[in-house]
C-alpha cells in the first residue's frame, strides 16, 4: 500500500484550506479587537472576559441542561426502538433502520415548520383538542417545543449506531449467558447492554455534539427570546456583527466539546479494557 | 422595514447560487445581470420578470431579513447593485462611502413622488436614496381582549402585567430600544449612556414581568390568527394583518415612534448604471407601486398609487396611512461605533436573559 501515500497529498491541502486556516481564523477572531476585516488588530481577551457575566454563563448552563434532556430522552426512546428492531428478520430490519432514517432525507427547516403546524396556539393539536372540548394550550416558545424539535431531529443519529452495535453482538452469547442461569433481566443488562456500550457512547457524542451547537429548532420553536449558544454566535455574527465575540463563544463551546468527547472515549476505552 | 423570513432567505440566497452557478457553468446567458439585494417580501415579484423582458436582461433578487444582517453579508465581500436599506443604514453606507449618487434626471417617473417623504435628515438632498416605502412603528391590538381605556399608557401598553404572556415584541435591535428610550421620554438617537442603560432596565423588567415573544415574520401569521392580544409591528405589516383580521386595530403611543422610511440606493459596486436606473424608475412607475404597495401593505412614496390603495384595497385601514405630522416621533440616525458597540453589548444582553 506504501505507493499510494502521495495520494494523501491533495486531502492533506484540503484538510488545511477548509479546515485547519478556518479554525485559525476563529481562534485569532476570539483573541483580538478590531472589526471584522482584521486590518488594524489588538490582541486582548476581553471577549473571553465577557463570557463570564452572569448573563452569558446561564445560556451556556441552560444549552447543556437542554443538550443533556435532549440527549437522555434520545437515549431511552432511541435504545428502545434500535433494541426492538433487532428482533425482526435482516430484511425487515433493514427496512424499518430506512424508515428511522426518512425524516433526515427532508430538511430540517421543513421538519421544524411542520412542528409549528402542529404546536402552534391554532395548530392541528390544540384545533383536535378543542373538537373534544379541551381548551387549547399553548405549546409553542416554551422548552417543551424546543426539546420535542430537537429529539425528533437528532434520534436517527441516536438510534443507527445502536442498532449497529445490537447487530454485532454474537446471539450464542445471550444463549450461554441463559445456560449459566442468568435470568432475562440480567442477561440484557451484563451482556446486551455491556456489548452495546460502543453504539451508546457513539449516539450519545453525536446527539450531543448536534443539540448542544443548534439554532434553527430554538429559534423557530422557541420564539427570538429563546438563547442557546447556537443562537447567541448566530446574532453575534449575522445581525450584530460582533465576530470577535462570536468566534470567543464558538472557541469555548469548541473546548468544552473536545473535553466531553474526551471523557467519552476515556469511558469506552475502560469498557473495553475491563473485557 | 427590514422583513419577512431569513428562512426564506436561505432558501433563496441556495436557489440562486446554483442557478448561477448553472448560467455561469454553460455561459449561455449574455444578457446584463442586475443583482439586487433587499427585504424579503418586500415587492411583487411578478414584477421582476416583466422587468426582465422589458429590458433585455437578468434580474437577481436576494432577500434580507434586517438591515443589519445585509450589512454583514456586504462586509463579507458579497456584491451587489441595488440595495434597499432602511434610513439610518443608507446614512451609515453614504458615511462609508459605499453608494454612488442617483441621477435623477434619468428617472423619468421621479415627479410621481410625494414631496413629503423626500429630503429626510438621513439624505437631506436625496442625492443617493430614492424612497421605496415608509412608515411608523406602533402597537397591533385585539379590540376583543385590549381596553380601550388602555391605551392610554402609551409604551407602558407593553408592560401592563393584565396582559403579560400574551405579547409579542418585534425582534429588532433598534426598534426595541426606541420603544423603551420613547416610554422614558427620551430620544430614540440619544447617545447618553444613562438613558441607554435606563432603557436597557426597561427591556430587562418587561422581559419579567410580561414573559414576551420576540418574535420575526411569525407576527403576521399569529395575529392574524388572534393568538396574543397585542404585538410590536411595522405600519404596513398592522395595514396587511388588520385587511386580514377584522378584530386588530393599529396604534402609534403619544410618546412618539420611529417614522422610518427604506429607500433604493445604487452601491459603489454597480457597473450597470444605467440598468440600475431603469430599475428605479421602472418601480417608480404608478402600476407598479401600486402592485407592491397592494401586495405587502406598506405605504408606498408615489403620490398616485397610494391614493389609488387609500381608495380601493386598504379603504378605511388606518394604519396603512401613517400620521407624519406628530412632533414626537423622529427618524433613526447614524450611531457612532462606540454607541452601536454599546446598544449591541445590551442588546444581546436582553436577548439572552432568561
Amino acid at each position: 500500500m506504501k505507493q499510494f501515500v502521495k495520494l494523501v497529498r491533495p486531502y492533506m491541502v484540503w484538510l488545511v484550506v477548509m479546515v485547519i486556516v478556518p479554525l485559525l481564523l476563529i481562534v485569532l477572531y476570539s483573541v483580538t479587537t478590531g472589526g471584522n476585516d482584521l486590518v488594524n488588530i489588538q490582541f486582548t481577551l476581553d471577549n473571553f472576559k465577557k463570557m463570564t457575566e452572569p448573563i452569558y454563563v446561564a445560556v451556556f448552563v441552560k444549552s447543556f441542561q437542554l443538550g443533556l434532556i435532549s440527549v437522555g430522552i434520545c437515549l431511552v426512546a432511541g435504545y428502545i426502538l434500535a433494541y426492538l428492531i433487532t428482533l425482526f428478520s435482516e430484511r425487515v430490519q433493514g427496512l424499518l433502520i430506512l424508515f428511522v432514517t426518512i425524516p433526515m432525507w427532508i430538511n430540517t427547516l421543513l421538519r421544524t415548520y411542520a412542528w409549528i403546524c402542529l404546536l402552534s396556539d391554532n395548530g392541528i393539536i390544540n384545533t383536535v383538542l378543542g373538537l373534544f372540548g379541551i381548551e387549547p394550550v399553548s405549546m409553542m416558545y416554551t422548552d417543551f417545543a424546543v426539546i420535542l424539535g430537537l429529539v425528533s431531529d437528532l434520534l436517527p443519529f441516536m438510534v443507527i449506531p445502536i442498532h449497529t452495535s445490537l447487530c454485532k453482538i454474537d446471539h450464542s452469547l445471550h444463549e450461554a449467558a441463559m445456560d449459566l442461569g442468568a435470568n432475562r433481566f440480567q442477561t440484557f443488562w451484563r451482556v446486551t447492554f455491556k456489548l452495546s456500550i460502543p453504539g451508546v457512547l457513539n449516539g450519545i457524542i453525536m446527539t450531543f455534539l448536534l443539540s448542544i451547537s443548534t439554532f434553527v429548532i430554538p429559534k423557530l420553536l422557541g420564539g427570538g427570546q429563546y438563547m442557546l449558544i447556537g443562537n447567541l454566535v448566530e446574532t453575534q455574527f449575522i445581525s450584530v456583527g460582533d465576530w470577535n465575540f462570536g468566534s470567543a463563544i464558538s472557541v469555548i463551546l469548541a473546548f468544552i466539546i473536545l473535553i466531553a468527547i474526551t471523557c467519552m472515549k476515556r469511558i469506552d476505552k475502560e469498557e473495553i479494557e475491563e473485557e | 422595514m427590514k422583513k419577512r423570513g431569513w428562512v426564506r432567505t436561505i432558501g433563496l440566497l441556495s436557489g440562486i447560487t446554483l442557478m448561477t452557478g448553472l448560467l455561469a457553468g454553460c455561459g449561455a446567458s449574455n444578457k446584463p445581470i442586475l443583482k439586487v439585494y433587499s427585504a424579503g417580501e418586500y415587492l411583487d415579484t411578478s414584477l421582476l420578470s416583466v422587468f426582465e423582458q422589458e429590458n433585455n436582461c437578468k434580474v437577481i433578487y436576494e432577500t434580507f431579513d434586517s438591515n443589519e444582517s445585509m450589512y454583514t453579508k456586504l462586509q463579507s465581500g458579497e456584491t451587489y447593485d441595488i440595495l434597499v436599506p432602511s434610513d439610518y443604514m443608507i446614512e451609515r453606507l453614504i458615511l462609508e462611502d459605499s453608494l454612488q449618487p442617483v441621477d435623477w434626471s434619468l428617472l423619468s417617473q421621479a415627479g410621481g413622488l410625494d414631496q413629503e417623504i423626500l429630503g429626510k435628515e438621513f439624505d437631506p438632498d436625496n442625492t443617493y436614496s430614492v424612497p421605496f416605502f415608509y412608515g411608523s412603528v406602533g402597537i397591533l391590538y385585539d379590540t376583543t381582549v385590549v381596553d380601550e381605556a388602555d391605551l392610554a399608557d402609551g409604551w407602558e401598553l407593553l408592560r401592563n402585567e393584565k396582559y403579560a404572556g400574551d405579547i409579542y415584541m418585534y425582534d429588532s435591535e433598534r426598534d426595541s430600544f426606541m420603544i423603551a428610550l420613547k416610554a422614558l421620554g427620551y430620544s430614540m438617537n440619544t447617545t447618553s449612556t444613562e438613558e441607554i442603560d435606563a432603557a436597557y432596565d426597561w427591556l430587562i423588567e418587561q422581559r419579567n414581568i410580561m414573559n414576551p415573544v420576540y418574535a420575526g415574520d411569525d407576527v403576521i401569521d399569529n395575529m392574524i390568527s388572534g393568538n396574543k392580544a397585542m404585538a410590536v409591528v411595522y405600519s404596513g405589516d398592522a395595514a396587511y394583518i388588520i385587511s386580514e383580521n377584522e378584530d386588530l386595530a393599529y396604534f402609534v403611543p403619544e410618546e412618539g415612534t420611529n417614522v422610518w422610511q427604506d429607500a433604493m440606493v445604487i452601491t459603489k459596486d454597480c457597473t450597470q448604471t444605467e440598468l440600475a436606473h431603469a430599475y428605479i424608475d421602472f418601480m417608480l412607475e404608478t402600476d407598479h407601486a401600486y402592485a407592491n404597495t397592494i401586495e405587502v401593505g406598506y405605504t408606498s412614496p408615489v403620490t398616485e398609487a397610494r391614493n389609488r390603495a387609500v381608495e380601493d384595497a386598504f379603504a378605511g385601514n388606518a394604519a396603512y396611512l401613517p400620521d407624519l405630522t406628530r412632533e414626537k416621533d423622529e427618524v433613526f440616525r447614524y450611531q457612532e461605533q462606540s454607541v452601536r458597540e454599546y446598544f449591541a453589548d445590551l442588546w444581546t444582553k436582553v436577548k439572552a436573559a432568561n
